[in-house]
């Protein structure tokens, strides 16, 4: 990477952190460019240069946490043990843990997908195809094992868990819940949802 | 005795005319939801300004604020306006129904096809809802169980009529079905889906739902 590559590089990950710092603390909607670029150090001009709009910003500073997200799936997810609906908890249980800490930017994410002024840039909220694929392989793996039908549609399936998540998540944006309190409703939920895709035969039993 | 006199009080409210001050209020009130609604469908809520809306409406800022405290105020005037319409709309729907699985689908239809033509609105709702100022006054609403209840009271009809069992743990299933008819309008915004496009994810997703709940 070229000198000015590398300047263009360091710029955006001080912006990126300053910006994740603030959304946090303050909420989308509080923090203006200029507080940004004040405690990232850098000038208004250049946050402009690296990002197209505040919303950009958002978008990129989601991004990274996700990442981070799903490298610690990645690494949780070859030691899950017991049935299918058993490994989906744990997998739930380990994204509350990860978005409960930092509400007010999931907040901000949300808020902004569904905003079209500050949208455009901004990536709309639910849009996680690594989350889906995690999940999508947890019920492929459930298949061979044998606790999942292999009629059962794994798209339906992958949509509702993933709506169930998202519409539970107002328990902590709305209530203040904590991880625990999340992730023990998605458990009976993901118990309800399994009843769906288990194999007639394994249910009567 | 008690419902004599509440009809006479009824009749009495309807029957008396409104002062002219009292209708030029409504009136202008009128107005204001009106242009409104059109501005937040156009510019989302955050985008839409009062000073917008009262130029829309073509009177001032001051008539506009007389009439409500705020913009946040306006917003929840309108929402309130759609849930009841809404709700009237998907009760009729669900009593149509043949069975829980069709009364569910009907509902829910005549939801995403109350909201289709006004899907800017319904976003805007979202926004709202989900953001730090505003969206505890609007999600405080009475009216905002009114689908969650309508959901709950067709549920405990079908294990009434014995379709589903007893430990249907309708409360936990209803929640899910409402949760799952409102991430379905991300479709709708996001992606534009069809009212049938709609309909038919829901048919699964109900299906899904329910299959634990089934009786036998």
């Amino acid at each position: 990477m070229s000198t000015r590559g590398l300047q263009k590089e360091a710029t955006r990950q001080r912006v990126v952190a300053a910006a994740r710092d603030l959304f946090d603390s303050h909420g989308y909607e509080a923090t203006t460019v200029r507080e940004i670029a004040r405690r990232a150090g850098v000038s208004v001009g250049s946050v402009f240069t690296t990002f197209r709009s505040k919303g950009d910003v958002l978008s990129q500073v989601m991004e990274e946490r996700l990442g981070a997200l799903y490298s610690e799936l990645d690494r949780m997810t070859p030691k899950l043990r017991g049935s299918t609906c058993d490994r989906l908890r744990s997998i739930f249980a380990i994204h509350c843990g990860f978005e409960a800490s930092r509400h007010r930017l999931f907040l901000a994410h949300i808020a902004a997908a569904y905003d079209w002024t500050a949208s455009g840039d901004a990536r709309p909220y639910g849009r996680t195809p690594r989350l889906r694929e995690i999940i999508g392989d947890c019920l492929a793996d459930g298949v061979a094992r044998g606790d999942v039908d292999p009629r059962a549609d794994m798209a339906q399936i992958v949509d509702l868990l993933m709506a169930a998540y998202a519409w539970t998540y107002r328990l902590v944006a709305w209530e203040g819940a904590d991880a625990e309190t999340l992730s023990g409703v998605m458990d009976r939920q993901i118990g309800l949802i399994a009843q769906g895709f288990e194999p007639r035969a394994l249910q009567s039993a | 005795m008690n419902t004599v006199t509440d009809k006479v009080s009824c009749d009495q409210a309807t029957a008396r005319p409104l002062t002219r001050r009292a209708m030029a209020k409504q009136q202008t009130r009128s107005k204001v939801m009106i242009a409104a609604r059109g501005l937040f469908r156009e510019k989302g809520y955050e985008g839409a300004t009062i000073r917008d809306i009262a130029n829309a409406a073509g009177m001032s800022t001051g008539a506009v604020f007389a009439n409500f405290a705020d913009k946040s105020d306006l917003f929840q005037a309108i929402t309130v306006e759609d849930v009841m319409e809404l709700t009237v709309a998907m009760r009729g729907a669900a009593e149509r129904g043949r069975g829980i699985e069709d009364a569910l689908l009907k509902m829910f239809a005549a939801g995403y096809a109350y909201y289709k033509p006004q899907m800017p609105l319904a976003r805007a709702a979202f926004a709202v809802s989900w953001s730090a100022q505003d969206g505890l006054a609007l999600r405080d609403l009475p009216c905002m169980n009114n689908i969650l209840e309508l959901i709950g009271e067709q549920m405990s009809l079908a294990v009434g009529r014995g379709e589903l069992s007893q430990e249907a743990e309708v409360r936990l299933r209803s929640q899910m079905l409402y949760d799952a008819y409102l991430a379905n309008f991300g479709q709708a915004v996001f992606n534009g889906w069809s009212l049938d496009a709609l309909s038919a994810r829901m048919r699964d997703q109900i299906r899904i739902l329910l299959s634990g709940a089934r009786r036998g």
